[in-house]
């Protein structure tokens, strides 16, 4: 009688001993991470400060003989694709009627060399608007936002105002005007009134305007929104010129201006510290056969802080943020930021040091360390004891 | 061969299939049939990694095994294939053991019959329990856990068998249905008396006062598990809240994942607390229709567990299956045991086809795999109706012979009766 009693009282102070445990928790007070993600997400001196990219690649020719602007077009689309731009996040406007053509020899291919090396149609690009959706009202829809209710997702510029955005064109066009498909023209004060409804209902944070036709430059000579560079491959009373035929295809396969821009794009990739100012140097008018001109007065960042994967790639911006153990450093934020896999070789970007000594931890996920081993044994110990007090005592 | 080694030759095959390095371990660890989110090899190195990274591995919602499971793997155990061999040797050897506490034979025998042979191959040659094995599934060590209960049961250990039982149902909540045929098994003896049922003849005070120790044991682990999850009862609601509100749709050959992918959140709860009552009713009409007998009807309650389970594997059936082997005075009169071998048949390869079709190719869809589940869960089902039969007719005895024909018969299959009681 009395042993059991014992034995039973050794099983509830064990159990107290384990509940008593139970009741001790960890508490730590978490910091306040409003004010890290203000300074997180607030526009520094020369960084673009978005946090999401887009793309409307517009061709807006139809027919074979204009194979190389679909060339040029789907030559863009697949660049922004390899620089991180998801195809949620790109508009690509075809008249997709080259590639199934009943003219080209290479069915299902589109390609813009004359080796024939890169086949950019390929088995999984994203065509939004195709054939006849390509019209001037449906691209300033899709600018403006203003789209009937059943237009699907897929098809909507759902940018906000932390969005950059990289307006693409190509076609034939003249002063001042871009022909679509030929029945209708778009003007540059269309698309200028279209960039400032844009601008009105915050949705971009920056725009690059690139297009490729004849007198290009003068389609965004009517901007005057804030925060849109834009370029063009010729001056007013110029042509812009194919670059070369494929023999066996049997038309221009890309344009001049677009052939150089890609070729330059092939030396980028997402963690590259390009800037603008170096594409823009790139530009050679001997080569290109026309003058490329480059509209920056509406653009206040200076063009060699502006990253190439600003406007063409999908990148996200890391900051490292020190431990709490060494939080009580006092610096101030430098500007710049490193692309998250990216250990910086060139260029001035390092790590921002916090003002304030509370980090962002997420301490209620957090188990403590320093008791961990000691918790970890005691628990087997526990288990441990209770397994042999049945087998040998019970 | 000598009919006393062939315990031992399993266990060392055993042994080797774990230390040789085998082709196929990659594939067996991702394979849904045997792994559910419950039980995977995979999660329990990820929580055991997010454990040395001083993160709460329950806040994922990827890591639902037990904290005792954490404990034991990152301080005295590491989770090597030899571990989970060592645990099928001693879930065969605690099977072997119940048969002799059944049989009444003496439980340190020297040589072993044709039947025990064959009891002990049922275990670790069952391809249900091996592939798991394999794959490092923890349903293993709930297997082995289950079947220690029993024997310390069947043997008259009390301390033993509820310390064990509190075990399983630390790893696995839903072992609790087996926790009334325990509590009888320990109060009555495992010998067989299906074939002559009588009242319950057990003490219920005894029945409490066990049941009572057993809530201390359960108690002293929960409190084991909340000291290594830092004192927060999170994991509660991540290890056996799983079960109950299962959180993770991964397909399993299980019948509840295809009805919550479709089911409307407003219908969620109602359909939940179904499914588990579902289980929860099985336990008294069976205890109650085999009081003669609750190591039947604990092996009954092991086949409900096996078709009826929130994340089924293969191995649930498999118990099931082994099991059937304890019990040949049923075998006899089992009605349709061919179409049960033919449906697990079926079954077994039908899911993994099926699987394949439609998660690797993309050319079947979850309908298809839904399909094959389906059909494990009739092999479950017809499983557990002809043993639920075969237990109940045994009672009522053989028909009586007239002529002296067919005498002959009946006496054959007293004597291959008695064979087995030797």
């Amino acid at each position: 009688m009395f042993p059991m009693h014992f034995q039973l009282l050794q099983a509830c102070l064990l159990l107290l001993a384990c509940l008593t445990t139970l009741v001790v928790g960890t508490s730590n007070s978490s910091t306040s991470t409003g004010e890290h993600a203000a300074n997180f997400f607030g526009r520094h001196d020369s960084t673009s400060g978005h946090t999401n990219n887009w793309a409307v690649l517009v061709c807006a020719s139809r027919y074979w003989f204009n194979y190389r602007h679909m060339a040029n077009a789907l030559g863009m689309y697949r660049t922004v694709k390899r620089l991180g731009i998801p195809d949620s996040n790109i508009i690509l406007m075809l008249a997709d009627d080259v590639a199934c053509n009943t003219r080209n020899k290479f069915a299902g291919s589109v390609y813009a060399e004359a080796g024939r090396r890169l086949d950019l149609y390929g088995e999984n690009i994203e065509v939004d608007y195709r054939g006849y959706e390509v019209t001037v009202e449906n691209f300033i829809r899709l600018l403006t936002g203003r789209v009937d209710p059943s237009m699907p997702r897929s098809k909507r510029l759902l940018t906000d105002d932390r969005s950059n955005i990289f307006v693409y064109m190509t076609g034939h066009g003249g002063n001042e005007f871009l022909k679509f498909q030929d029945q209708e023209e778009i003007s540059a004060f269309d698309i200028a009134d279209a960039f400032e409804q844009m601008w009105q209902k915050k949705r971009y944070n920056e725009i690059l305007f690139m297009i490729d036709t004849c007198q290009a430059n003068t389609m965004y000579s009517q901007f005057y929104s804030p925060n849109i560079l834009s370029t063009g491959s010729s001056e007013i009373g110029e042509n812009s010129y194919s670059y070369e035929n494929d023999n066996d295809i049997g038309v221009s396969v890309i344009d001049s201006y677009t052939h150089y821009v890609l070729k330059f794009m092939e030396g980028i990739n997402k963690t590259s510290q390009t800037s603008m100012q170096d594409l823009f140097n790139s530009y050679d008018p001997v080569k290109i056969h026309s003058h490329p001109g480059i509209g920056s007065d509406l653009f206040h960042r200076p063009l060699d802080k502006a990253l190439i994967t600003d406007f063409f790639g999908g990148v996200a911006q890391a900051e490292v943020f020190p431990s709490q153990e060494d939080a009580c450093l006092i610096g101030h934020h430098e500007s710049g930021s490193t692309s998250l896999p990216f250990a910086p070789e060139s260029g001035a970007p390092s790590l921002p040091v916090v003002t304030s000594p509370s980090t962002l931890t997420v301490e209620m996920h957090v188990w403590d360390s320093q008791w961990k081993e000691v918790r970890k044994w005691f628990s087997v110990f526990v288990v441990g004891c209770l397994v042999s007090w049945v087998s040998f005592v019970r | 061969m000598d009919e006393g080694t062939v315990l031992p030759v399993l266990v060392c095959f055993r042994l080797l299939l774990a230390v040789l390095p085998l082709p196929g371990q990659h594939i067996l660890k991702h394979d849904h049939q045997i792994n559910s989110p419950l039980t995977s090899y995979l999660r329990l190195k990820e929580g055991l990694w997010m454990l040395d990274n001083n993160v709460d591995p329950y806040m994922g919602g990827s890591f639902h095994h037990s904290p005792l499971l954490l404990s034991v793997f990152s301080t005295i155990l590491p989770p090597i294939p030899i571990i989970w061999a060592v645990s099928d040797a001693v879930g065969a050897w605690a099977l072997l053991r119940i048969w002799r506490a059944r049989q009444g034979l003496s439980l340190h025998r020297a040589t072993t019959s044709t039947a025990e042979s064959l009891i002990v191959s049922a275990y670790i040659l069952n391809p249900y329990l091996l592939f798991p094995s394999l794959a490092l599934s923890t349903s293993t060590f709930e297997n082995s856990f289950t079947l220690l209960t029993l024997m310390f049961a069947s043997e008259g250990k009390p301390s033993s068998a509820l310390l064990a039982i509190a075990f399983t149902i630390n790893l696995s909540p839903y072992s609790i249905l087996l926790l009334l045929p325990i509590l009888m098994l320990l109060v009555t003896s495992p010998a067989s008396q299906l074939a002559s049922p009588r009242p319950f003849h057990g003490s219920i005070n005894r029945i409490a006062s066990l049941f009572g120790e057993f809530m201390l044991y359960w108690l002293v682990l929960v409190g084991a598990a909340c000291i290594i999850a830092d004192g927060s009862w999170s994991w509660m609601k991540a290890s056996w809240g799983a079960s109950l509100t299962l959180p993770d749709l991964t397909p399993n050959p299980g019948l509840w994942w295809y009805f919550f992918t479709e089911m409307f959140d407003h219908f969620r709860p109602f359909f939940l607390m179904v499914f588990s009552v579902h289980l929860v009713i099985y336990i008294l009409p069976v205890c109650i229709k085999f009081q003669h007998d609750p190591l039947y009807a604990a092996f009954l309650l092991i086949g409900v567990l096996g078709t009826f389970k929130a994340y089924l594997t293969l191995a649930d059936p498999g118990l099931f299956l082994s099991m059937i082997s304890l019990f040949p005075e049923v075998h006899g009169y089992l009605r349709h045991p061919i179409v049960t071998t033919l449906l697990h048949l079926h079954a077994a390869l039908l899911l993994p086809l099926q699987h394949i079709l439609w998660v690797s190719e993309g050319r079947g869809n979850a309908n298809f795999y839904y399909a094959a589940s389906l059909v494990m869960g009739m092999a479950g089902g017809a499983g557990l109706v002809d043993a639920c039969w075969a237990g109940m007719r045994i009672a009522l005895g053989d028909v009586k012979v007239e002529s002296e024909g067919k005498g002959q018969v009946a006496r054959w299959e007293v004597a291959r009766w008695e064979v087995a009681q030797e």
